[in-house]
């Protein structure tokens, strides 16, 4: 130990982050798991949203598909409106109880804490998703179209590729929003980042140093994955230049 | 008498109050080379959407073939495979070179195998000279350029008709000519076009037959020669004095 007795604030934040260590440690790791597994699932399900929210309907399909898909997209505009309107916080008690007394009796913190992480983000990035959708010109489809390409084919290879590259910038925040958001899950008892400093922070009756311990965390956490989502979108960028098919110019 | 490809009967288009097309009848048969010219709102462009089913009529049908082309995904999609669309604003995919561009619709639609895929963007790509661009983005090109590719991707569907709406009204002078040069080799080759054109003197020149539209009907249908030279309607001859004059 460095600091055998400490004296200031700095002196209890690394005493209290030596000492508990093994606590912070195992927080870090619950708030990235959920927050990465809430949110690559999240993104699945709001691609789903955004993009079942785009079939458009023709007067010749059969009665069964319309009627199927008129279902789903008005249980997606529910479900989108709900998660929307409503705090994290509150969803994550309703979720963790709801389910438990449905006769689910040994759901785990964390497996609510996921569902709930992905049933947030998943009603944010249905919008997301729209909106990116909506951002590239119809043409773009009609090209597709015009050559017999189906809708849904087109939307895989020619309109999502598209979308995706411009709603990167929101789908890098949608993440750090849920790496700091995972917070409020310890109200159902995961033991993430949150809860670790408000445990320590008890022992000692040293919260505001504990929690400066994990405000550094946090912080190092999102700077770090923001760089990291900064890199990938350069790398989206793709090469400006482009070589010339030499074996195809003519010989003139 | 050639085969009759196409035929549009009865067609009617309103957008809310608006009619733009008023019961359209026409007949496209195999090898034909058909100019639409008209001013702008007459409806040229709605009908060419219309004939690819990117519009919905209001009235009326599309027959293929003798055989109506309903409102049915799996139908719109079979009928669009044959008869292709070359737009004013080209509609290259952006996210793809212009070689992707050119196999997506024949991998994804045709299901052909990646070589022969390959094999016949090339060579179409060749036919509108634009091989040596094949690792270009769309963002790369020149407008002349982006449209001559337009063209190949439609061609390496093997379509049966062509169509094309106002395919050099995004260009510089200097670009409608090469665009323009391409399409006419085409015209050589015997596919059947319907082409919605500003360019009198290419419709004069290249097509079989030019209709004339006004307000949203037909007002005039009849081969180049006789439309260009004395003109029956009225407002044809209105619409064409200036050309004629000149």
């Amino acid at each position: 130990m460095i600091f055998e007795s400490p004296s200031n604030s700095f002196e209890w934040m690394v005493f209290l982050a030596q000492k508990y260590s093994s606590m912070f440690i195992k927080g870090t790791w619950l708030t990235l798991y959920i927050a990465v597994v809430g949110t690559l699932l999240g993104f699945v399900l709001g691609y789903i949203v955004g993009i079942v929210n785009d079939i458009k309907l023709n007067e010749g399909d059969n009665i069964v598909k319309k009627i199927l898909i008129r279902i789903v997209k008005a249980i997606f505009t529910v479900y989108v409106e709900v998660f929307r309107d409503t705090p994290m916080i509150v969803q994550a008690m309703i979720v963790y109880f709801g389910i438990r007394q449905m006769g689910f009796e040994n759901l785990t913190p964390v497996f609510a804490g996921i569902v709930v992480t992905v049933l947030n983000t998943g009603a944010y990035m249905g919008e997301t998703v729209r909106a990116g959708i909506g951002s590239i010109e119809l043409g773009q489809r009609e090209g597709a179209w015009a050559m017999g390409m189906s809708p849904f084919k087109t939307m895989i290879y020619v309109v999502l590729p598209q979308a995706f590259k411009n709603i990167i910038p929101e789908m890098a925040n949608t993440f750090l929003t849920n790496l700091k958001m995972t917070s409020v899950l310890n109200v159902i008892a995961v033991q993430e980042l949150f809860m670790a400093a408000k445990t320590v922070g008890g022992n000692y009756y040293k919260y505001f140093d504990s929690y400066l311990v994990i405000a550094v965390i946090y912080f190092v956490l999102c700077f770090v994955f923001d760089k990291l989502f900064k890199l990938i979108e350069k790398k989206m960028q793709g090469k400006t230049d482009y070589a010339l098919a030499i074996e195809y110019m003519d010989n003139q | 008498m050639s085969e009759t490809v196409i035929s549009i009967r009865d067609l009617s288009k309103s957008f809310g109050d608006h009619e733009v097309l008023r019961k359209i009848d026409i007949d496209v048969n195999a090898g034909e080379i058909i100019c639409i010219v008209g001013s702008s709102g007459s409806g040229k462009s709605t009908l060419l959407r219309c004939i690819n089913k990117l519009e919905k009529q209001t009235s009326g049908k599309i027959l293929y073939h003798d055989k109506e082309v309903r409102d049915v995904q799996k139908e719109m999609n079979d009928y669009r495979s044959k008869v292709g669309m070359v737009f004013q604003s080209f509609n290259l995919f952006n996210n793809m070179t212009v070689l992707e561009n050119c196999m997506l619709c024949t991998r994804k639609v045709l299901h052909l195998p990646k070589e022969e895929a390959f094999n016949r963007a090339i060579t179409h790509l060749k036919d509108v000279g634009m091989a040596p661009y094949i690792n270009a983005k769309p963002s790369q090109l020149s407008g002349g350029q982006k449209q001559r590719v337009a063209i190949a991707r439609s061609l390496c569907m093997n379509p049966e008709v062509l169509l094309f709406d106002e395919p050099t009204s995004a260009l510089d002078p200097e670009m409608v000519g090469e665009v323009l040069n391409v399409m006419k080799d085409l015209a050589k080759t015997g596919l059947t076009m319907i082409i919605v054109t500003h360019e009198m003197a290419f419709a004069r020149d290249v097509s079989t037959r030019t209709i004339f539209m006004d307000s949203g009907y037909i007002a005039e249908d009849a081969a180049p020669s006789e439309l260009f030279t004395n003109p029956k309607n009225p407002r044809t001859r209105e619409f064409l004095s200036r050309y004629l004059a000149g």
